[in-house]
């Protein structure tokens, strides 16, 4: 055979091994897929069963021969679900701005100054990264009900969450990043645009206190606000989405804290439903539809961000 | 002097959260170990009594039983997830699809989740109608309802739920490998198998590790899978109760919050242990490179 | 001028005094009787007659208090907020705050307790063994000398003593349910069973459950009240659970080995539904039942409306049956009560609340809007209770004082009774599912026990 013949007929292989290897591949992520999606998929059929159609049945039916919304109905009348959303809404995001607003300014100072205690801080917030949360939560709970008397109000799901951390640590990688000339510029930066831009950021601030010094510490926050957040702001967007995520998934807290359906956030909702329908599968089955699939449009919308933001946490 | 304190004022609102959500309450739980307190009424010093019912308590030694046994959930979750990150890790069309639907899990949360496989390995559910149509059975088994099936199902739910998350981590990680690697790897006469046993596993040695970390500490403290799937019952003769359901359990459900300061006191002592484990592990992994 | 006048007068004053009369001698004079009626018109205020529900003294003026109720709401809210308005006729000074408290009143109860703010007037199960919990606390108020022999005599005895803690009595008795079976009269049929072939004693019941197994694949709904097995244990078997001086426990005895043995054959049998049994929650096994999956359930007649709402289908099946009696020959003990908690602000007021809301006359009222019984012997004499069962939740009626009059609490008091039950618990499910040996889990159980008595 020729070496052209031969150069042709190794070509053919590669191609057929190529083949053979990808449609594999494929047969692999298709069964992958069926077991990650199959539940979703049988409970969305199931919510969808009329009371003629079978939950369980030899063959077992998977569509509905008998399709309904009452399922829906019956849920939504006896539960308040759109206030579970809600409430979950305004939790998240009062948390993922507060949050990275009180991790940012904490983080700074342990980034970029020096100052006693530097290190003794640090180490010790980050030791308290081992801390089981359910062991702090039975003080707060003491806490919640007979100090701050904010039991079944949603300020008590919000409060221990102000600041997390994680996302002191993840901030302060941040800062550390960036160059420290460019803050020793800020620093430097002339005192008198300080006091004109003090004047009119901070209008009712006295002027002797900005006399006594403090135009150091305002300073600070202006190089920190104005100059560094920005820099940073993929981490901050990975610190919001995480906390986001980590928040709207929280379950054991707002468990101990939320009892009324009003207050409930959804994940605690969701299980009062559970409770509510305890042997009718289908409005269960509704129950979960309605709770799951808005968060996996909002996922599917936000997809790049979402992924980039829970992964780019790890760093190599 | 402001200048001293500037970075004080910067740490505040932090501080002050942080002592009165994490800082109070390891002290206060240090205390309460000690006590029998039933929330209602003022706590009682019972001593080390607390520790000594522990020490005999059969429900605990089992429920820390079924805590370590949930961290084998750790190194198959490591696995499963690298593989598909590999198989994911390629120029195909459609792979995109199928990244994202991997993830879905991830974002539908533990307890939606939960309360849907609950639905599906219930007596009624679609698990016993598939293998019964199969043939496989004769009478529908009640899964939740046999003390040997409770946890392996919770373990099973946990990995399913971690699977999409920690197989964006490894594929983040894997194409941060530098191709020379690989390249270099086929002309030393490697297949695809040996090239990611030499190449791309070393290479994720940082994302391995985090991901055991993590994923072992959660282990360790898993409840809502537990929560949803027993519908807070901890399953029949306690198969399915850990360490954080017990004390849960023995706080919220019995009011002993004294009893369950021990146990979180052990939990304490188990994760601090674990860390410092985890930490020589990195370090000497770290030194090995 | 002046002084010529003065001078006039004060001669003028002399003269006169001068000339009184002197004594003069009358003639004795003529006694004249005459009756002088004299009517005066009095303008009366009629005083309003003492309301007769007002028995409770010295209600302190201007008390605000707070009820919580266990899961009444939102059937019975005209009921309660009528009955309030009564109570309003008769302690006019009182305020009343009502919240009603459902699946989570334990829960809040001990986080109001907590906060110290919890609620005045409690409504406590007695069925579910929350009175005697909360006494031996401290947490609830002493009835014995708060309030007179009167008010105690409106109830039958043996309700009035039940749950008592070292010999002081703390609750007021409620609603009472009586005991029975619903019965789905379709499932039966199907197994070729009569609704009188339904078992009179515990011991027929797993006899009762292989015969609707083998014929229809149902299985029984049966509940042990896991949280108070001790209880099940001294009804169903007739056990002694601790001995006379309460110095060491005994339900490792021969019959209550025979009781445990009852429930391990159904389950090795498989004719009981195994969630159900061990659940702590009895809204599941309701569930089953009102979902028609199963052919009888253990409840209250008053729980027949919750059939009635979710599954109509079933109430046309509906029967119900006396509650088969177990070896004690007593079926069970009272469902309802209110208390008092111990540090209220307003000790009297709180006190004259939770005894109207028990008097004979509101427990009345109450049993004619749904299937409860009262706890006072005076209600049964209204001719409600004599009239003939229409529905088939009056089919207790004829017989409800006789029943209500029995039920009595034969538990003895237990020290450390939560923990002892969980010990219990864990000893009967190793038997029931693991196949340990009866005898051998519960002497194990009991030298578990007798490690916690002093």
């Amino acid at each position: 055979m020729t070496g052209q013949d031969q150069a042709l007929a190794d070509s053919r292989l590669a191609f057929l091994r190529r083949l053979f290897s990808n449609t594999m591949i494929y047969v692999i992520l298709c069964l992958v897929a069926v077991v990650t999606i199959f539940p979703f998929v049988w409970v969305l059929f199931t919510s969808f069963k009329g009371p003629n159609d079978p939950i369980v049945s030899v063959p077992p039916q998977l569509i509905p021969l008998d399709p309904t919304v009452a399922n829906y109905i019956r849920v939504w009348n006896q539960l308040p679900v759109w206030r579970f959303y809600l409430n979950s809404i305004l939790v998240a995001v009062a948390i993922v701005v507060l949050n990275t607003l009180f991790s940012a300014l904490a983080a700074y100072p342990l980034a970029k100054m020096k100052f006693r205690g530097r290190e003794v801080i640090f180490y010790s917030l980050l030791a308290t990264f081992i801390v089981p949360p359910v062991l702090t939560s039975i003080p707060s709970f003491i806490l919640a009900v007979k100090v701050f008397h904010y039991y079944d109000k949603l300020v008590s799901v919000i409060f221990p969450y102000l600041v997390t951390v994680i996302n002191i640590f993840l901030l302060r990688q941040a800062f550390k990043s960036v160059p420290d000339d460019l803050i020793d510029a800020g620093r430097i930066d002339g005192a008198g645009e300080l006091r004109i831009w003090l004047r009119q950021a901070f209008k009712s601030v006295p002027d002797d206190l900005i006399d006594a010094g403090r135009i150091d510490g305002a300073g600070e926050l202006r190089i920190w606000w104005s100059i560094l957040l920005p820099i940073i702001r993929p981490s901050l967007a990975t610190v919001a989405i995480i906390t986001f995520v980590e928040q709207w998934n929280n379950f054991f807290w707002p468990s101990l804290m939320l009892h009324t359906d009003e207050q409930m956030t959804l994940q605690v909702g969701l299980v009062a439903l559970q409770g509510a329908f305890l042997n009718d599968a289908r409005g269960i089955a509704a129950g979960v539809v309605m709770t799951v699939v808005p968060m996996i449009i909002f996922f599917v919308a936000l997809q790049q961000q979402f992924i980039r933001g829970l992964t780019g946490a790890v760093k190599g | 002097m402001s200048k001293k304190l500037t970075p004080y004022l910067f740490l505040t609102p932090a501080l002050l959260v942080i002592a009165v959500f994490v800082l109070y309450p390891i002290g206060a739980v240090v205390y309460y170990s000690f006590t029998e307190y039933n929330i209602m009424t003022p706590p009682e010093w019972v001593g080390l009594r607390n520790y000594q019912q522990l020490f005999r308590d059969d429900i605990f030694w089992q429920a820390m039983k079924h805590s370590f046994t949930y961290l084998l959930v750790t190194p198959i979750l490591i696995c499963l997830s690298i593989l598909l990150a590999i198989v994911v890790n390629r120029k195909l069309p459609g792979i995109q699809i199928f990244r994202a639907l991997f993830f879905i899990p991830v974002v539908s949360g533990s307890i939606a989740v939960g309360i849907a496989w609950r639905l599906m390995w219930d007596t009624n559910g679609i698990i016993n109608g598939i293998l019964l149509s199969l043939g496989a059975l004769e009478e529908p088994i009640q899964w939740l309802a046999e003390p040997a099936y409770t946890l392996p199902i919770a373990m099973a739910l946990t990995t399913w739920l971690g699977l999409g998350y920690y197989m964006m981590i490894f594929l983040a990680g894997l194409q941060n490998i530098p191709e020379e690697l690989y390249d270099a790897a086929e002309i030393d006469g490697c297949n695809a198998w040996q090239k990611h046993w030499y190449v791309s596993i070393p290479g994720l040695r940082p994302q391995i590790t985090f991901v055991a970390v993590i994923s072992s500490l959660a282990a360790l403290q898993v409840f809502n899978e537990i929560f949803t799937l027993t519908g807070g019952l901890g399953g029949i003769l306690n198969s399915g109760v850990t360490m954080v359901f017990y004390l849960w359990r023995k706080a919220f459900r019995l009011n002993q919050a004294g009893m369950a300061s021990a146990i979180a006191m052990v939990l304490l002592m188990i994760t601090l242990a674990f860390s410092i484990f985890n930490m020589r592990f990195l370090e000497r992994g770290t030194e090995e490179q | 001028m002046r002084t010529k006048l003065f001078a006039l007068l004060t001669l003028l004053g002399i003269v006169l005094s001068a000339c009184s009369p002197a004594p003069v001698v009358t003639p004795t004079p003529e006694v004249i009787e005459k009756t002088v009626v004299e009517t005066q018109i009095v303008e009366v205020t009629p005083m309003p007659a003492p309301n007769p529900e007002r028995v409770i003294e010295n209600v302190e003026d201007g008390a605000e208090i707070t009820i919580w109720t266990f899961w009444l709401s939102p059937t019975f809210d005209d009921y309660l907020k009528n009955t309030i308005t009564r109570f309003n006729e008769a302690y006019p000074e009182v305020t009343v705050n009502w919240e009603d408290h459902q699946a989570t009143f334990q829960d809040d109860l001990r986080n109001a307790f907590a906060a110290g703010n919890a609620p005045d007037v409690i409504n406590l199960s007695i069925s579910e063994g929350w009175v005697s919990d909360y006494a031996s606390q401290g947490l609830l108020l002493p009835l014995d000398d708060a309030v007179s022999q009167d008010v105690k005599d409106v109830y039958f005895p043996n309700l009035w003593d039940q749950q008592a803690v070292d010999g002081k009595h703390y609750q007021f008795p409620w609603y009472q349910g009586i005991i029975v079976n619903l019965v789905n009269t379709k499932i039966l049929t199907d197994a070729g069973l009569k609704v009188e072939d339904f078992p009179k004693t515990i011991q027929e019941l797993p006899a009762f459950c292989q015969t609707i197994k083998d014929a229809t694949g149902t299985l029984c709904d049966i509940r042990l009240s896991v949280n108070d097995l001790l209880a099940q244990m001294t009804y169903e078997g007739g056990v002694q659970v601790i001995n006379d001086d309460g110095t060491a426990f005994s339900f490792d005895s021969p019959e209550a080995v025979a009781w445990l043995q009852l429930y391990i054959d159904m389950v090795k049998a498989g004719t009981v539904d195994k969630t159900v049994l061990v659940t702590d929650q009895d809204r599941v096994g309701l569930d089953l039942f009102t979902s028609g999956q199963a052919a009888f359930y253990n409840t209250g007649p008053n729980l027949i409306r919750e059939v009635r709402a979710n599954n109509p289908a079933l109430y046309g099946y509906l029967s119900v049956v006396p509650a088969p009696v177990g070896k004690s020959g007593i079926v069970g003990k009272g469902l309802m009560a209110l208390s008092v908690k111990a540090d209220t602000a307003y000790p009297n007021a709180s006190l004259a609340l939770a005894q109207f809301f028990s008097n004979p006359k509101s427990m009345l009222e109450f049993s004619k809007i749904v299937a409860i019984y009262p706890s006072t012997p005076a209600s049964y004499d209204d001719p409600f209770f004599s009239a003939a069962p229409v529905a088939i939740e009056d089919s207790a009626k004829p017989y409800a004082k006789d029943a209500v009059s029995k039920l009595a609490d034969i538990v003895p008091t237990v020290p450390h009774k939560a923990e002892v039950n969980e010990i219990v618990l864990q000893a009967v499910q190793k038997a029931l599912f693991e196949g340990a040996d009866p005898q051998t889990v519960l002497t194990e159980a009991v030298a578990a026990a007798n490690a916690l008595l002093p």
